[in-house]
C-alpha cells in the first residue's frame, strides 16, 4: 500500500451494503460533497427491498418508490457502485482508512455490456432464481431483476456449462470467461455498514414442514407470489398446483421470540405489519373471496399510523388468532391443517391452502464475519453495538452503521438511520467536503423555440403494471397519429437506466424537442425524466407525462378496453399539451449557510449540533427557559442509561458551540421567505423580545407529551399516577412516596392510545412499562407487579426485557379494549379489578400504586405549523414527505422534522432521526446556491392595469407594483401556486408551464375525444 | 392503493386548485364535458396556503351561472381531500360519476352532437 | 375610479337571445380594475353566452375582446373592422364606454353588459364603496375631505341632520353617518370651529341639475 499523509482527512466515504439504507447514506454524502464508493456483495444494488412486492402502511409498490432511488444512485457521478465486492481488510483510523476490497469476476464486462439481453436468450444453463425465492428458473446468465442497477449481466460460473454461446451472440464482446478476482484499496474517511440481515431459513426445524410442503411459503417467498414482476407475475397462486388459494394462513415470529428451539429470541420488528399488508393485498389479488388468517401472539403494529393499518385490516375481514401454532400437519394432496389452542384455552383445528411462515431477520454469517474483520463489535444477537445515545456510531471511531445490522427495523427507520449515519460522516470530515467529488457538463441546450413542435412518444408497460391491463402497443399507435408525433415506442420499463440511456439517443437522433412519457406518476418520475431530456440537450420543462397507470391500469383492473381507450384519451391530452409548452430557465441564487431549528429537546438539540459540527450556523428555538423536552423526565433508558447525564452534557455542548445560538423562552411569530432563504421572526426571553433569524432551512422538533388521563381515577387519588410520575419518584425515592416500600404494583397499558378518540399506538408505553417493572423489581424482589396489556409491543432487541420481566416474575394479563380493568377506591387505598384471561375469571387486587401507561400525544403547534405551512395528521403530528423513503422531509423543500413531532418513539430513535433531519438539511445548504425560477408566474405588462389584484391575493405577498407602475413578480419567490394567474382581471399574468392555453389545450384535447 | 373508480374520470393536473381559473370550469363545460370537479386539499391545509379557498368560491361562480343558463350548475363540485386519502378520492370519483349518470349527458354535448349529426343518446361521459 | 358590477347573466341574455353574432367587449381601465368588465369577464360572459346559445340549439357566435379604454376614440376605432360581423356589441364599459360605442357605431345595438354604480375606491380585493358624486363644485377643504354629497344620504351641505345616532345614518345601521364623520375628522385637525361657519348653500348648478356637462380646457385644445 502508497504511503498516505496520515494527518489528512478523506473527503470519500465507503458504504457497505446497497440496500434502501445504504443507497440513502451514499446519496446524501454524495449530495452533500463527499465521493462515495458504493459496495455491495450482490452483482446489483437495491436489497432486500427490491424483493417486496408492496410496503405497509401505504400499499405503495415497492419496486416503483425504490427504482427512482436506484437511478439515482446508478446517475450520481459522486457514487461510484462497486457490485460483487466485498470489504477484505482495513487499516488506519477514523479520518483516513486504508479499505482493501475484493471484487469476484462477474465475466460479463459492466462497461462493455448494453444489456441487451442476448446472452440471456442463448443460455442453455439454468439455475435456481434466488431474486424470486427459487421459486422459478432463471439463466445461467442474469439480470438478477429488470430494473437493475448497475444494468448489465451476471454470468452464474456455478451453474455455467462453459458452452461459449454468450461470447458468441454478443456483439459488444463483453463476455468475459476468464474473468478474475481484482483487489483494491480505498482510501476514505469513514465507513458506513449496511449489509442488511437475511430473513430466517425455516428449514432448520421440521414443525412447519416448510421443506416438504410445497404450500409452506415463507413471507419473502410471498412476496414474489403477490408481485407483478414475481415467478406468478403477480397472479395469486400456490406453488403446489398453480391454483389459486381461497384460505390462506400467516404464522407470526417465525425464527423470532423464542417460540420454537433455534429460533432467535428478539422479535424481527416487522412482520406483523407485513403479514397484516401481504393479507390484504392477497385479497385485493384474488378472484374470489380470499379467507385470511394471522396466527400472532401479539400483534406489533407500533409504528406512525400502523395502528389504523391493523384495524382496517380488521375491517377487510382479515381474521386476526391470537395463539401459536406449533406445526402444520398435511390434509389431502397439497392442503395444510393448522392445530392450535384458542384463547379460551379450547382445541381448535383449521385447513388451509396455503400457510405463509412469517419469518423474522437475522444477521448472516458473512456480515458476522464482516464485522470482525472490521473489529466492529457485534451482541449477542450479532446485531452491531451501539450507544443508545449515538445510535449510528459502531464501537469503532469512524465506523458507522444502519439498517438491520444495528437492530431489526423497517424501511423507513432504516432509512433515516442511513442518513443519521451521512450525518455522523459528514459532521465529522465536513472540512473535507467537495475535495473528491466530481462535476457534471450537461450538453449545451438547443435552442427549439423557434422549431415547430417535433414530439416523442414513449408509452411504458411498467412490467405488467400497465401493459398487464392496457393494450400497450395500441396505445403506441394511436400515439403515432396524432399531430406533431414524430417518433413512438413502448418498453417494458421506460425508467431502467438502459432505456433513459437509449431515449436520450433517440431524442438526438430524431430531433425530438418536447418529449411524453405515458407511465406512472410525475411525482415519483418526472425529474428522471426530465433530467434525461437534458442530457438530450433539451430543456427540461418540454415533457409531459400522462399517468396511464396510477391513474389508470391500477384503478380500472377490470375493464382492460376502456382502461385502454382511457390511456389513448390520456396521451392524445399530454400530446396536445406538450405541442405549446416552452422552454423555461432556472437561475441560480445563495443558500443561506444556516438552518433554524424549532425546538430544544433531545431531537432538537442533536440536529442543531450535528448542523453545527458539519459546518453549519444553527439556531435553536426552545419554548421553554430550559432545553431538555420531555427527556427532562426520564431517568434511565431501558438499557439503564443515565438520560440526564446525557442530558447535562448535551446541553453544554450545544451552548458551547460556537455555531449554536440558542433562544429559549423563545416562539415562531413569522415566517417567510422560500427555501434556502428563510427570514424567522422569533420572540424569546422574559420581555419576548424580537429577533430575525436568516436562514436556508428549518428542522421541526416539537415533540410532544405526555397524555394527562381522565381515566381510572386519574387524579382522585395519589396512587394513581403516570409512568412518567413513577419515573420521578423511582429516581427521587423520598420517604413516605418510596416505590421500594410498594408490594403490589398494576400497570395498565393504552391509556389514551389505541381508543376510538386517539387510535394511534404510542409505541413507546409498553417498554416504559417494563423498564419501570423491572427497575420496581430491583428494589423489591418480593413486589407484586401485574402489566394489564393490550399488545405488549416490545419490538426488536427491546423483547429481551420483556422476556427478562417474564422470568423475574412480572405478570402479564391480557384484556380488551371493551373489557377494561377496573379501579376503585378500596378504604385509604385502591384496587384494581381485571378478567384473568387464564383463569377465565375477574381478580381483584388490593394496590399500592396504578401506573398508567399514559399515551404520548403530540404538542400544541397550530400556529406553528400555520406559519410553516407544513401539514400535520389528525391527531397533530407532522407528516412526512413519504412515509417510506422520505421519513424526515416535509414536502416543501428546506423544512424537515424529527423527534416525537413526527410520532411517538424512544430516546435513541429521536436522536437517530434527528441526525437524519440533519443530513437531510445539510445536504441541501452543501450544495451552496439553489435554482430558482421555472414553473412561476409571470407579467405581460402591456395589459396590466396595475389593479393590484394579484397584490391583493397572493398569499406569500410577492407581487408588487413597481416604479413602470405595471405588476413585478419575483421569480425567486414566487411558488407557483397560479392564484394571481387566476384571479387577474385582465388576464394578463401567466403561470409558466401551466398556461391557460396549455391547459386548455389539455382539455379541449380531452373533450375532443368524447364529442 | 389502486382503488377502482370508473374510467370517465380523467384528471387535469395543476400545481394547485387556487390555479383553476373560472375560465377553465367554464371551458371545459363548454367543450362538452358532463361534470367537472375541483379536488382541492383539504381546507386549512393547502399547500400553497389557501388556494383552495379562492378554488371554493370561484366554483360556487360557476354553479352559479351554469345554472342561469340552464346547464346546471350541479355538474361542477369542488372537493376538498388530501394525498393521504386515497379511498376518498376514489369515492368522489364514483359519487360524481353517479351524480353525473343520474343527470345525463350535458345539453352542451347533447347539442353538440345533435349539430354535428351524431347519436346523442349514450351514456354520460 | 368608476365602480360597477356585472348585470345579472339572465338579464344579457335577454338582450341577445334572438341574436346570430355577438362581440362581448371589455374595458381595460376602471372596471377592469374594479373586477367588473376586464378581459377575464369579457371571457367569462362570452363562454357563459356560448354555452347558452348551443344548449338553445342555436349556432350564434360570440367572440370578446377587450379594449384599453372604451372612452377614447382611438381605441374604439380598433373595432372598425370587425364590427359588421357582430349583430350587436355588450360592453362591460361604464355607461360612457357604451354610449361612445353607439355613437361610432350607429347602425348596430350596443348593450351595457354592467351596471355603472359610482365613483368609489376599493376598500379591500372584492369590496368597494363611493366617494364621489362629480358635482361639479368640490368643497372637500371645508368638510375635513369628506365629501357630505355623496356620504350623506340626503346630501346637505352643513350636518348631521336628527338622524344621526351612535355615527350611523339612519337609512341602515350598515351606513356611517357622513357628518358625523366629517365631525370625527375636523376635531382630529382641531378644526371644529367650522361647525360655526355652515357652508353656503350648494349651487347644483354645476352638477346634473345644469343639464348634460361638458368640459373645455382650452390650453389643451388643438
Amino acid at each position: 500500500m502508497a504511503n498516505t499523509n496520515n494527518d489528512q482527512k478523506k473527503g470519500a466515504v465507503l458504504v457497505v451494503g446497497a440496500g434502501v439504507a445504504g443507497m440513502q447514506a451514499s446519496l446524501d454524502l454524495a449530495s452533500s460533497g463527499y465521493l462515495v464508493h458504493l459496495l455491495d456483495k450482490s452483482p446489483t444494488i437495491g436489497g432486500i427491498m427490491s424483493q417486496l412486492d408492496k410496503t405497509f402502511p401505504t400499499n405503495d409498490c415497492a419496486m416503483c418508490i425504490i427504482s427512482p432511488k436506484l437511478v439515482e444512485v446508478g446517475r450520481h457521478l459522486n457514487i461510484d457502485i462497486h457490485p460483487n465486492t466485498e470489504v477484505a481488510s482495513i487499516e488506519g483510523e477514523a479520518g483516513n482508512f486504508a479499505v482493501t476490497v475484493q471484487t469476484q469476476p462477474r465475466y460479463i464486462d459492466l462497461a462493455a455490456c448494453t444489456a441487451c439481453g442476448q446472452c440471456r436468450q442463448v443460455c442453455p444453463a439454468t439455475a435456481v432464481n434466488e431474486f424470486n425465492q427459487a421459486l422459478d428458473l432463471r439463466e445461467a446468465t442474469y439480470m438478477r431483476y429488470p430494473q437493475a442497477i448497475p444494468r448489465g449481466f451476471t454470468i452464474d460460473r456455478e451453474v455455467c456449462i462453459g458452452c461459449g454461446l454468450c461470447e458468441k451472440v454478443c456483439l459488444a464482446e463483453a463476455i468475459h470467461y476468464d474473468d478474475q478476482a481484482r483487489q483494491k484499496v480505498l482510501e476514505v474517511g469513514s465507513v458506513i455498514l449496511a449489509p442488511g440481515n437475511e430473513v430466517f431459513d425455516p428449514s432448520r426445524f421440521d414443525t412447519y414442514n416448510y421443506l416438504n410442503f410445497p404450500n409452506v411459503v415463507t413471507s419473502l417467498e410471498f412476496e414474489r407470489i403477490l408481485s407483478a414482476s414475481g415467478p406468478y407475475r403477480g397472479h395469486l397462486m400456490r406453488p403446489y398446483d398453480r391454483e389459486e388459494p381461497h384460505k390462506i394462513a400467516w404464522l407470526q415470529c417465525v425464527g423470532s421470540r423464542n417460540i420454537n428451539a433455534c429460533d432467535n429470541s428478539y422479535c424481527s420488528a416487522v412482520c406483523c405489519m407485513y403479514a397484516i399488508k401481504e393479507a390484504v393485498i392477497a385479497k385485493e389479488h384474488a378472484h374470489a373471496d380470499l379467507d385470511t388468517a394471522i396466527f400472532y401472539m401479539d400483534m406489533r403494529t407500533y409504528g406512525k399510523e400502523f395502528e389504523q393499518y391493523y384495524n382496517r385490516a380488521k375491517e377487510h375481514g382479515v381474521r386476526f388468532i391470537r395463539s401459536r401454532v406449533h406445526s402444520i400437519e398435511p390434509a389431502g394432496e397439497c392442503d395444510l391443517r393448522l392445530s392450535y389452542t384458542n384463547e379460551k384455552g379450547e382445541q381448535k383445528e383449521e385447513v388451509f391452502d396455503m400457510v405463509v411462515l412469517s419469518v423474522g431477520f437475522e444477521v448472516g454469517q458473512g456480515t458476522i464475519e464482516l464485522a470482525e474483520r472490521l473489529g466492529v463489535e457485534l451482541n449477542e444477537h450479532h446485531f452491531a453495538v451501539t450507544d443508545g445515545f449515538m445510535p449510528v456510531a459502531t464501537s469503532r471511531p469512524g465506523i458507522y452503521v444502519c439498517g438491520t445490522l444495528q437492530a431489526p427495523k423497517d424501511i423507513p427507520q432504516s432509512v433515516m438511520e442511513a442518513s443519521g449515519a451521512a450525518a455522523g460522516t459528514s459532521a465529522m470530515l465536513s472540512e473535507m467536503r467537495w475535495t473528491e467529488t466530481r462535476t457534471r457538463e450537461l450538453p449545451p441546450e438547443r435552442d427549439v423555440s423557434e422549431e415547430p413542435p417535433r414530439i416523442g412518444v414513449f408509452v411504458c408497460n411498467c412490467g405488467i403494471n400497465i401493459g398487464g391491463i392496457v393494450d400497450v402497443p395500441a396505445v403506441r399507435e394511436y400515439a403515432r397519429t396524432l399531430p406533431n408525433v414524430v417518433h413512438v415506442e413502448d418498453n417494458l420499463f421506460t425508467c431502467s437506466q438502459d432505456t433513459q440511456v437509449r431515449m436520450a439517443e433517440v431524442i438526438k437522433e430524431k430531433g425530438i424537442n418536447r418529449m411524453v412519457v405515458a407511465a406512472c406518476t410525475p411525482l415519483t418520475h418526472e425529474a428522471l425524466f426530465r433530467e434525461t431530456l437534458l442530457e438530450a440537450g433539451i430543456n427540461k420543462y418540454l415533457f409531459d407525462m400522462a399517468n396511464i397507470r396510477n391513474q389508470d391500469s391500477w384503478v380500472h383492473m377490470n375493464d382492460k378496453q376502456k382502461a385502454t381507450d382511457k390511456a389513448k384519451d390520456l396521451v392524445r391530452m399530454s400530446v396536445a399539451r406538450a405541442g405549446l409548452l416552452k422552454e423555461l430557465h432556472e437561475k441560480k441564487v445563495e443558500i443561506k449557510q444556516s438552518g433554524l431549528v424549532i425546538g430544544g429537546g433531545v431531537a432538537g438539540m442533536n440536529a442543531a449540533l450535528n448542523l453545527a459540527r458539519q459546518g453549519f450556523q444553527a439556531v435553536l428555538v426552545e419554548k421553554d427557559k430550559e432545553l431538555g423536552g420531555l427527556a427532562r423526565r426520564v431517568s434511565h433508558t431501558i438499557e439503564n442509561l443515565d438520560v440526564q447525564t446525557y442530558l447535562d452534557r448535551l446541553i453544554t455542548q450545544v451552548k458551547s458551540d460556537d455555531n449554536v445560538t440558542v433562544l429559549t423562552e423563545a416562539e415562531v411569530v413569522g415566517f417567510k421567505g422560500y427555501k434556502g432563504n428563510f427570514t424567522t421572526t422569533v420572540q424569546h426571553g422574559p420581555d419576548k423580545t424580537e429577533q430575525t433569524v436568516e436562514h436556508g432551512v428549518a428542522i421541526v422538533a416539537t415533540g410532544a407529551h405526555e397524555y394527562q388521563p381522565k381515566e381510572f381515577m386519574y387524579g382522585e387519588s395519589d396512587r394513581v399516577m403516570t409512568q412518567l410520575e413513577l419515573d420521578k419518584l423511582l429516581h427521587e425515592r423520598t420517604n413516605g412516596s418510596d416505590p421500594a416500600t410498594w408490594s403490589n404494583v398494576v400497570m395498565i397499558q393504552c391509556v389514551g392510545s389505541r381508543n376510538e378518540e386517539n387510535p394511534n399506538c404510542s409505541r413507546i408505553c409498553c417498554q416504559s412499562a417494563v423498564k419501570h417493572a423491572l427497575q420496581l423489581k430491583e428494589l423489591n424482589p418480593e413486589m407484586n407487579i401485574y402489566i394489564l396489556y393490550r399488545d405488549m409491543r416490545m419490538y426488536g432487541l427491546l423483547e429481551d426485557y420483556y422476556t427478562e420481566a417474564r422470568k423475574k416474575g412480572i405478570i402479564f394479563s391480557r384484556f380488551e379494549l371493551d373489557n377494561p380493568p377496573v379501579v376503585n377506591r378500596n378504604g385509604e387505598g385502591v384496587e384494581v379489578t381485571f378478567h384473568d384471561h387464564v383463569l377465565q375469571r375477574p381478580v381483584k387486587v388490593p394496590v399500592d400504586a396504578v401506573v398508567l401507561s399514559a399515551a404520548t400525544l403530540a404538542n400544541e403547534t397550530d400556529r406553528l405549523a400555520t406559519h410553516l405551512k407544513v401539514p400535520r395528521n389528525a391527531y397533530g403530528f407532522f407528516i412526512e414527505a413519504h412515509a417510506k423513503l422520505r421519513p424526515v422531509d416535509f414536502s416543501s423543500e428546506g423544512i424537515y422534522l424529527c423527534g416525537t413531532a413526527h410520532s411517538p418513539k424512544l430516546i435513541s430513535e429521536s436522536i437517530t432521526q434527528a441526525l437524519a433531519a440533519a443530513s437531510r438539511a445539510g445536504t441541501f445548504l452543501a450544495g451552496k446556491t439553489l435554482s430558482v425560477g421555472g414553473a412561476v408566474a409571470h407579467v405581460d405588462k402591456t395589459h396590466c392595469a396595475a389593479c393590484l389584484v394579484c397584490v391583493m391575493s397572493c398569499p406569500y405577498g410577492v407581487p408588487r407594483i413597481n416604479e413602470e407602475n405595471v405588476s413585478e413578480i419575483n421569480e425567486a419567490l414566487c411558488q407557483g401556486c397560479g392564484v394571481c394567474v387566476s384571479e387577474c382581471p385582465a388576464k394578463t399574468i401567466q403561470l409558466s408551464h401551466y398556461e391557460d392555453d396549455q391547459v386548455l389545450e389539455n382539455v379541449h384535447a380531452l373533450l375532443e375525444g368524447v364529442m | 392503493m389502486r382503488l377502482n373508480y370508473p374510467t370517465n374520470i380523467k384528471i387535469v393536473k395543476l400545481p394547485c386548485s387556487g390555479r383553476v381559473d373560472i375560465l377553465h370550469l367554464m371551458k371545459a363545460m363548454e367543450e362538452g364535458a358532463d361534470g367537472v370537479f375541483v379536488a382541492g386539499c383539504l381546507e386549512g391545509d393547502c399547500h400553497y396556503q389557501a388556494g383552495n379557498l379562492r378554488a371554493k368560491k370561484r366554483v360556487a361562480y360557476v354553479k352559479e351561472i351554469l345554472d342561469k343558463i340552464g346547464v346546471g350548475g350541479e355538474r361542477v363540485a369542488m372537493y376538498n381531500l388530501s394525498a393521504g386519502q386515497g379511498p376518498r378520492f376514489a369515492e368522489i370519483a364514483r359519487e360524481m360519476t353517479e351524480k353525473i349518470k343520474a343527470l345525463g349527458p350535458s345539453p352542451i354535448r347533447i347539442a353538440k352532437r345533435k349539430a354535428a349529426g351524431r347519436p346523442t343518446t349514450e351514456e354520460a361521459a | 375610479m368608476i365602480i360597477a358590477k356585472p348585470k345579472p347573466i339572465e338579464e344579457i341574455i335577454e338582450l341577445v337571445k334572438d341574436l346570430k353574432s355577438v362581440l362581448v367587449a371589455g374595458c381595460d381601465g376602471c372596471v377592469t380594475v374594479c373586477e367588473a368588465g376586464g378581459m377575464k369577464e369579457a371571457q367569462v360572459l362570452a363562454s357563459a353566452l356560448r354555452m347558452y346559445f348551443r344548449q338553445q340549439g342555436k349556432d350564434a357566435r360570440v367572440d370578446e375582446t377587450s379594449l384599453t379604454r372604451q372612452c377614447d376614440r382611438p381605441y374604439i376605432a380598433q373595432l372598425d373592422d370587425q364590427i359588421e360581423k357582430y349583430d350587436a356589441v355588450v360592453s362591460l364599459a361604464c355607461g360612457a364606454g357604451v354610449q361612445f360605442l353607439a355613437e361610432r357605431f350607429s347602425k348596430k345595438p350596443i348593450f351595457p353588459g354592467v351596471n355603472t354604480c359610482f365613483i368609489g375606491v376599493t376598500e379591500q380585493k372584492g369590496e368597494w364603496t363611493e366617494r364621489c358624486q362629480a358635482c361639479g363644485d368640490c368643497i372637500l377643504a371645508t368638510t375635513g375631505g369628506i365629501c357630505p354629497i355623496a356620504r350623506c344620504s340626503k346630501r346637505m351641505a352643513n350636518g348631521p341632520c336628527g338622524g344621526s345616532s351612535s355615527g350611523k345614518c339612519e337609512i341602515s345601521k350598515e351606513t356611517a353617518c357622513g357628518w358625523h364623520l366629517i365631525y370625527e375628522r375636523l376635531k382630529e385637525l382641531g378644526q371644529l370651529d367650522r361647525f360655526e361657519r355652515p357652508n353656503d348653500p350648494k349651487n347644483w348648478a354645476t352638477s346634473r341639475d345644469g343639464g348634460p356637462r361638458k368640459i373645455i380646457k382650452e390650453v389643451s385644445q388643438v
